[in-house]
């Protein structure tokens, strides 16, 4: 099933913004995460044709780069930082307020609901507001028990 | 002690939450700097950007002229990529560039083109700042718009043009060589080095690499001179920085300072001290790569070679603080964890360096460790200095060293910890993390939350 067929002057665009076409392969993947959520097997072989390289070179750049979710996610992705400025402010324990919450475990990131999944990742870069996490793609920091209620509470 | 306040040149409105867009940023003076360098010869630019002494911000603290210089006449095309892959842990100066300044940062990018006789940039922002990413995109589609980029820009008969690049999340995408695999469609693998980049970089072609506050920089020094921006030196290091401070102070944010201030300023006066008057147990002063600094020795600028002289280095100029509350084990286990998910797997030592590291730092933290595992944690680690231990100047970037460093110096900073935890077999500090105290992880509020980057 494709899913770029409607896009191809997009596209075409995007892929002249480049010296090289090559160079578009990463905004293409983008491209159908923001679309679907995920980067799945099928979409890497549709972004190999259009670059004009083997499946297996997608699916080599998508696994290098933890970015690319090659499962589906929930409808909103919590990326929660545990790198250094945050594990010192308590990053480890916001973690484990949300897990608790919505019963993430070993072995289960997502709610059943679908509404919540959640990955722990190394710094997103917003260390003078430890702990800090993305939903989604927005930043939030500062994070305490309360915000945290208040940030996800709103994401339906 | 009084706080002696000090311009803010990058960035004035680093309290607001708005983005300076292009008409607010003109009727500040805005663009005036690329109309002077329309007027002036490549050479002309590249030596006022050498006469200012301006050194790169991303890390390694480069001359940018000097860097400029090493193109090779006459080779066309030429490229410019933007380092916004601020990747190191404890950094985040640059996105407040980004995203509350956006056109600085493409004035730069254009003067730098006229300097380098490029006419192609692409900006490569890590995966993670989605929100810059998009303010940097509708920026750059306002200045195509006026005609600032494009075919003719500003009517000069030069061509300008500027991409806005993601990435999506490597580390390693930071390292200039890696950025430049990563632009080109692979993995982000670095290179051996020579060539260099400025001779065969992005498809092969001349490039520079240069960082997102050293091409903001660039329109500064432009219109307010080069005499202004020497009037802000430490020894080498001349112009205002921004300092990213998190951790352990009352007062965490990015800070726009000239170098000569000192990390005892920086800690006490600038960011009110540590959380709840705590004891300062250690401070991580450029980046958790950068090798670890003790309570005694603050008294250092924080310039390059004052950091520097107190062992250390100034890196991207983020700075950690840490209270008594840390342990020193446990924050090398979170370090060592960091490198060995992020080595991109090329080289050898550094592939399995970073994991040997990691285990044997989580069984010392953990207990189950003998006096033989730090023997063999030193042997690999070395004692934080370059081209000491198993991975340091063994690989192809310096991701190896950026790992080993910090291990090392933990090491040689806190050696009778890591003794007293493997004698005892579990960590003295567990159960006296004191944000867990009372069941909630934050008790102990800062005495002033700030939006990011607010300090007043």
């Amino acid at each position: 099933m494709p899913v770029l067929a409607h896009r191809r002057d997009e596209i075409e665009r995007l892929c002249a913004k480049y010296p090289s076409r090559r160079s578009a392969l990463l905004p293409l993947l983008w491209m159908v995460q923001e679309q679907e959520g995920w980067v799945s097997q099928d979409s890497m072989r549709e972004v190999a044709d259009i670059i004009g390289c083997t499946a297996a070179e997608v699916y080599e750049v998508v696994s290098f780069y933890t970015m690319y979710n090659q499962k589906p996610t929930g409808r909103h992705h919590i990326q929660l930082c545990h790198t250094l400025a945050c594990a010192i402010c308590g990053s480890a324990e916001a973690g484990e307020y949300i897990k608790n919450k919505y019963g993430f475990t070993h072995g289960k990131s997502m709610s059943d609901d679908g509404r919540f999944s959640i990955v722990e990742v190394e710094c997103i870069g917003a260390c003078s507001n430890a702990p800090a996490m993305l939903v989604g793609e927005t930043l939030y920091g500062d994070l305490t028990p309360e915000s945290i209620d208040s940030i996800l509470g709103a994401h339906a | 002690m009084p706080v002696v306040e000090y311009e803010k040149a990058l960035l004035p409105n680093i309290a607001s939450n708005e983005t300076e867009w292009l008409k607010a940023y003109e009727a500040g003076g805005g663009y005036a700097a690329l109309k002077r360098a329309l007027g002036m010869t490549p050479e002309e630019l590249v030596n006022i950007v050498k006469d200012s002494g301006l050194r790169g911000r991303g890390g390694a603290g480069f001359p940018t002229g000097m860097k400029w210089s090493f193109l090779p006449k006459g080779a066309k095309p030429r490229y410019l990529a933007v380092n916004a892959d601020e990747s190191e842990p404890g950094t985040c100066k640059d996105r407040p560039i980004m995203e509350k300044r956006p056109h600085l940062l493409i004035e730069g990018i254009v003067c730098s083109l006229l300097a380098i006789e490029s006419e192609w940039a692409a900006i490569y922002i890590r995966g993670e700042y989605y929100n810059a990413a998009k303010v940097m995109q509708k920026a750059v589609d306002e200045a195509y718009a006026a005609g600032i980029l494009g075919d003719n820009a500003m009517g000069s008969g030069k061509k300008a043009h500027i991409v806005v690049h993601r990435g999506a999340g490597a580390y390693i995408c930071g390292e200039e060589t890696s950025l430049l695999t990563s632009l080109e469609g692979y993995r982000g693998y670095p290179k051996l080095k020579p060539p260099f980049p400025a001779i065969s970089g992005l498809y092969g072609k001349p490039t520079i690499i240069n960082n997102v506050e050293t091409l903001a920089c660039v329109p500064l020094i432009l219109t307010r001179g080069v005499e202004w921006f020497k009037s802000y030196v430490h020894e080498k290091s001349t112009g205002l920085r921004l300092y990213s401070v998190s951790g352990h102070v009352k007062r965490p944010g990015v800070y726009e300072l000239p170098m000569t201030v000192t990390m005892k300023e920086m800690i006490y006066d600038y960011c009110g001290g540590i959380r709840n008057d705590h004891d300062l147990k250690f401070v991580i002063p450029g980046g958790s790569s950068s090798q670890w600094i003790l309570p005694n020795n603050l008294d250092f600028a924080l310039s390059v070679e004052g950091v520097a002289s107190a062992g250390s280095m100034l890196g991207s100029a983020a700075i950690m603080v840490f209270d008594h509350t840390v342990c020193p084990v446990w924050a090398a286990v979170n370090t060592s964890a960091f490198y060995r998910h992020e080595s991109c797997g090329q080289c050898t030592p550094c592939r399995e360096g970073t994991a040997w590291m990691h285990k044997i730092l989580m069984r010392i933290e953990n207990g189950g460790a003998t006096m033989k595992d730090l023997e063999t944690l030193i042997n690999v680690a070395g004692d934080g200095r370059p081209n000491t231990g198993m991975i340091s100047g063994k690989s192809i970037c310096a991701l190896g060293d950026a790992a080993a460093w910090p291990v090392g110096s933990a090491l040689k900073t806190f050696r009778h910890e890591f003794e007293e935890h493997i004698k005892l077999g579990y960590c003295p500090y567990k159960n006296k993390r004191y944000w867990m105290a009372n069941g909630k992880f934050v008790n102990e509020t800062f005495e002033h939350k700030p939006t990011w980057g607010a300090h007043h």
